[in-house]
């Protein structure tokens, strides 16, 4: 996808968004899902930078949502920092982490990233819970239930205010998309198609697939630790039943349903997951049993996601390509 | 000094080891053919305790353990063959597919999993054990359970290994791991073979969910932790390595039961996990995997 | 065929859904409860009790004259943002006049809740869930906790180890708790108990739900051969390998399941290979015979809906079901919270076994008609053989000594 389509899909997207207050605003419940739906689309277009673009195979994003979350609370409630400070502290302590998780990841491969990433995941919750983790703050198998909210000119942008919050939320997910947009645009985003493609011959022209991958994995546990801090900032409270594997599988189905590797899909597949969650909760028990064929069958019928289907619905400048990720190279390549 | 609490721990670590290894084995051989991840792991094995639950205790069969295994070998080839062919095949020639593979495979998991819990209840089942009574040597104590899910689970690899030696089938996987192309040169057909893999998986799995039933019983969601072992046991010996597989099976059956043992089961999962990395930093293809 | 199912499933009930909706004069009642996910069995248990008093009551001819709708939520996991949506889904959106929940939460269900006005029962169970309440008893004016906390369960468990007629062959205990809030904080209050008691705490092991081998923990108990062991986590396969395991080589031990008696399978599953195995049961509702016919009949009732016995949770639901209709009634309007709240605040309400009191910080404490249930395996069934507080024994149920003690 060229840039022009992405950043015009993207305004679009966030647009509609920005409207739907207008509409809902009074409705809580339904605010709260808008909510989701932004801080969501920013964790699954994380996701999607370093699986789909930069082609890590990391599983660890729920667990530096949570870390970043964690740290958040923490930082504003042992040491009193104001929650936006503490907000992009949190973004610091996760991409430091997100460093030291990388290190021994990069030079392992495929399933192997996978595990470690995903040990990182599995070995939080007894962390959180255990002495050590009491001990920096956590309230160990109780929670954080007490998070102070943000509280910036005047608005407090808590549970009580849903619209304050949705905006901020919006805001928040407007700058990180960008940033994720402007790495893909940039020469980043270029090497990394390279890197995928055939990773010998890029080395051989110079491009350091280590350099590359590990600013990668900052840049995505950093916009994921805000996300997790705003999260916290906004509930007000947190525990580990965020570690479960419900949350983990819905960002899963977020990027299928967005197009692994078509930003700016995972927005559109945060939002639709979502919606689409919430629209079978009246199936009570059966709601996951469909939600998992659904998966199968979208993966299936939906190569390329939603926007895939899209782009094959309106044709425009980049559809008359094959929807591979090859072309898009060739097409980012050709511009950058 | 205790000898005979480290000798009673030992055995411990050896039957966990044994079962370890079963379920380690197939998750292996699939990725080391096909390079196909199968998140869907777990609930297979949970598929095998729920077959040999509905045979055993919901229709009342009679015949025991034995009819049971004739019984479900066909079901869970066939069970994994069709899976693959269905869902995984149609993704090879696509872009990511190793990426959709794990994702086709959790939408099944979670698919499967629910569907269990729709169809049999959030509660555990539970299947009579295959063996009671203990062997008592001095102060140490076999339990007979223990050593026959000992000896099956060691006959069952022992099979497995005779079937990729000693068969046409066997060699043809093999001959897809180590070479594809060659393979499809000297025309082995390789969908058809990638579709067995997966079947031959599926059982040896499944066959460890029946095996362990009788011991640790039937959950929805109880294939999780399997799924999880099955895979720090794989990488730890090396992806696609089935003698890394088995050797990787037993260090962290022992290294599980000891640690549990000197400093607490708090200190198991860390500790698999430090192993783990440990290991991976030095060498990262696993202890006896090979790069590719 | 199976994707249709689903299909029509849903469009049923989106059906109904709307035509609900547009059905007369009715007072909702939002039920959010685990309904998939690793909680659903205790969910289940919960709605059992709270559908039972439903349908009484509706069968009664409602109240106020008008029918009780349930609304369901499904909690899932109970992650922050998903208790929150349920309040803001329930109270906020289909502004339901009452909530009934079981486990809900821990202390989150409470601030989730507490913004509105709607009264809440839940089942926490939870010192955190209490400290939440204490930090603004004016706002969270609405919460009601149908048990008492983690602390005096354990304590009470405690008190009837110490009161049970056994002389301990030593003054050693064994605690192993699950990592959960409710394991730990069990564990923790058992720890200080016997330590205070003047006992050696053995061994204290906290372990992740899915344990199922115990082979290495067992090891060490059988060097200390403690006089007690006692295991809480809540959920059948942990407690029964346990037990299995224990059993191979048994030391002379008393065998406190505390909580984790619970789960039906425990005893189901093994019958009377279970005898002699103690456990506790908050807002209980003692068994084989009931304390007053009302409750014995509450019993009958139960088992014939459902078939089987009731399950820890399903009374106490059921109970939060009726105090809150009593305190309608008593008020004269369902949408009046605040009078509603402050009556079973104040009055309480007189259930099956006598009067539910709830104190100033709004818990259902254990002790008068609505004690704590202490229970023995016996004959392959769970059997009162104490309550507590004060520990008295229970009617004419004896406490055995179990078979592996020499």
């Amino acid at each position: 996808m060229d840039w022009k389509r992405m950043s015009g899909t993207m305004a679009l997207i966030y647009g509609v968004m920005a409207l739907m207050p207008l509409f809902v605003g009074g409705t809580d419940h339904l605010m709260h899902i808008l909510i989701m739906c932004l801080i969501w689309a920013v964790v699954a277009s994380c996701w999607d930078l370093i699986m789909g673009f930069a082609g890590i195979f990391s599983f660890g994003q729920v667990a530096f949502f949570v870390i970043g979350a964690y740290a958040s609370a923490i930082l504003a409630l042992t040491f009193g920092i104001h929650p936006l400070a503490a907000m992009v502290l949190a973004g610091v302590v996760a991409a430091a982490i997100g460093v030291l998780v990388a290190l021994p990841c990069l030079r392992l491969k495929g399933a192997y990233i996978a595990l470690v990433t995903f040990a990182v995941h599995m070995i939080l919750e007894p962390f959180l819970k255990s002495d050590m983790g009491r001990a920096i703050g956590t309230g160990g198998s109780r929670g954080i239930l007490t998070i102070p909210p943000m509280e910036l000119f005047g608005i407090t942008f808590g549970a009580g205010d849903k619209v304050a919050v949705f905006y901020a939320a919006l805001v928040l997910a407007v700058v990180c998309s960008v940033i994720i947009m402007l790495v893909i645009r940039s020469f980043w985003g270029t090497a990394f198609l390279a890197l995928k493609d055939s990773a010998g011959f890029a080395a051989s022209l110079g491009v350091s697939a280590f350099k590359y991958k590990l600013a990668v994995f900052a840049l995505t546990s950093f916009l994921t630790g805000l996300a997790g801090g705003f999260y916290g900032h906004y509930i007000g409270m947190l525990s580990t039943r965020m570690l479960g594997i419900d949350l983990f599988v819905m960002l899963m189905i977020m990027l299928v349903l967005g197009g692994i590797g078509q930003f700016p899909g995972a927005i559109l597949g945060a939002i639709v997951t979502v919606t689409f969650n919430e629209a079978l909760a009246p199936l009570g028990t059966y709601r996951p049993m469909v939600l998992g064929a659904l998966v199968v069958v979208l993966v299936l019928a939906l190569p390329d996601g939603i926007i895939g289907l899209l782009r094959n619905l309106v044709p425009g400048r980049g559809a008359a390509e094959p929807a591979v990720a090859e072309s898009t190279a060739a097409n980012a390549g050709g511009q950058g | 000094m205790y000898i005979e609490e480290y000798l009673d721990v030992f055995i411990s670590g050896l039957t966990n080891g044994s079962v370890y290894a079963l379920m380690a084995v197939g998750l292996t051989l699939v990725y080391g053919v096909s390079r196909a991840f199968n998140f869907a792991y777990g609930s297979f094995y949970s598929l095998g305790g729920y077959f040999a639950w509905v045979l055993m205790v919901y229709l009342g069969l009679s015949g025991g353990y034995l009819m049971v295994l004739l019984m479900a070998v066909p079901f869970l080839i066939g069970f994994g063959y069709v899976t693959e062919k269905v869902i995984v095949a149609p993704l090879r020639k696509r872009s990511d597919w190793e990426v959709k593979v794990m994702m086709i495979t959790l939408g099944l998991a979670l698919f499967l999993d629910n569907g269990y819990q729709v169809l049999f209840g959030p509660r555990m089942k539970s299947l009579p054990p295959i063996m009671t009574g203990a062997v008592e040597l001095g102060p140490i104590y076999i339990a007979n359970q223990d050593i026959m899910i000992f000896v099956l689970a060691i006959s069952g690899i022992l099979a497995f290994r005779w079937l990729l030696n000693n068969t046409r089938i066997g060699m043809a996987v093999r001959a897809v791991a180590q070479n594809p192309i060659g393979a499809k040169i000297v025309g082995i057909p390789k969908n058809r073979i990638f579709a067995a893999t997966f079947g031959i998986s599926t059982v040896m799995v499944g066959l460890g969910g029946i095996l362990l039933a009788q011991k640790y019983f039937i959950s929805p969601m109880g294939g999780w932790d399997i799924l999880v072992k099955s895979w720090v046991i794989t990488a730890f010996g090396g992806m696609g390595s089935i003698r890394g597989g088995l050797l990787a099976a037993f260090i962290l059956g022992m290294l599980e039961a000891y640690v549990g043992y000197v400093f607490g089961m708090t200190w198991v999962l860390f500790a698999l996990f430090g192993v783990l990395l440990a290991t991976l930093a030095i060498r990262p293809q696993g202890l006896m995997g090979k790069w590719g | 065929m199976k994707r249709i199912i689903p299909i029509v499933l849903l469009l049923t009930a989106i059906l109904t859904l709307t035509g609900m909706a547009h059905a007369g004069d009715v007072i909702k009642v939002g039920v959010p409860l685990a309904m998939t996910g690793p909680y659903t069995d205790t969910g289940d248990n919960y709605w059992k009790g709270i559908k039972m008093a439903i349908d009484e009551i509706n069968a009664d001819g409602g109240l106020l004259g008008k029918q009780l709708e349930p609304i369901r939520f499904d909690t899932q996991e109970f992650a922050p943002e998903r208790v929150m949506q349920g309040a803001d889904y329930l109270v906020g959106q289909e502004k339901v006049d009452s909530v009934h929940a079981g486990w809900a939460g821990w202390g989150q269900d409470v601030r989730a809740y507490g913004k509105y006005t709607a009264p809440f029962f839940a089942d926490d169970g939870s010192q955190a869930a209490v400290d939440v309440f204490k930090e603004d008893p004016e706002k969270y004016a609405n919460i009601f906790q149908l048990t008492d906390t983690d602390i005096n369960q354990a304590t009470s468990m405690f008190n009837v180890l110490m009161a049970l007629p056994y002389e301990y062959p030593n003054k050693k205990v064994v605690i192993i708790n699950a990592d959960d809030a409710w394991g730990t904080g069990v564990g923790d209050t058992l720890e200080t108990k016997f330590k205070e008691a003047g006992w050696e705490v053995a061994l204290r092991e906290v372990v992740p739900y899915g344990t199922r081998e115990w082979g290495p923990i067992m090891t060490r108990i059988r060097r200390i051969k403690p006089a007690i062991i006692h295991v809480e986590i809540v959920s059948a396969p942990e407690v029964i390998t346990f037990f299995r395991q224990f059993m191979r080589t048994p030391t002379d031990t008393i065998l406190s399941y505390g909580y984790s008696i619970v789960p039906r399978e425990v005893v189901e599953t093994m019958g009377k290979e279970a005898d002699g195995l103690i456990g506790e049961v908050p807002t209980a509702m003692p068994t084989p015979e009931a304390p007053t016919p009302e409750a014995q009949a509450w019993v009958e009732r139960f088992t014939e809906i459902w078939g089987h016995q009731p399950q820890a949770g399903s009374w106490a639901a059921y109970s939060g079901v009726k105090a809150w209709a009593a305190a309608v009634v008593a008020v004269g309007d369902e949408k009046d919270h605040a009078a509603v709240n402050r009556h079973i605040a104040t009055v309480g309400y007189k259930g099956e076994t006598g009067w539910w009191k709830w104190d100033e910080d709004h818990v259902m404490r254990g002790g008068g008609d609505v004690p704590f249930g202490h229970y023995q395996v016996q004959d392959g069934e769970m059997v009162t053989i104490f309550t507590d507080p004060p520990t008295r024994p229970y009617k004419d149920y004896k406490f055995i000594k179990p078979r592996w003690i020499k």
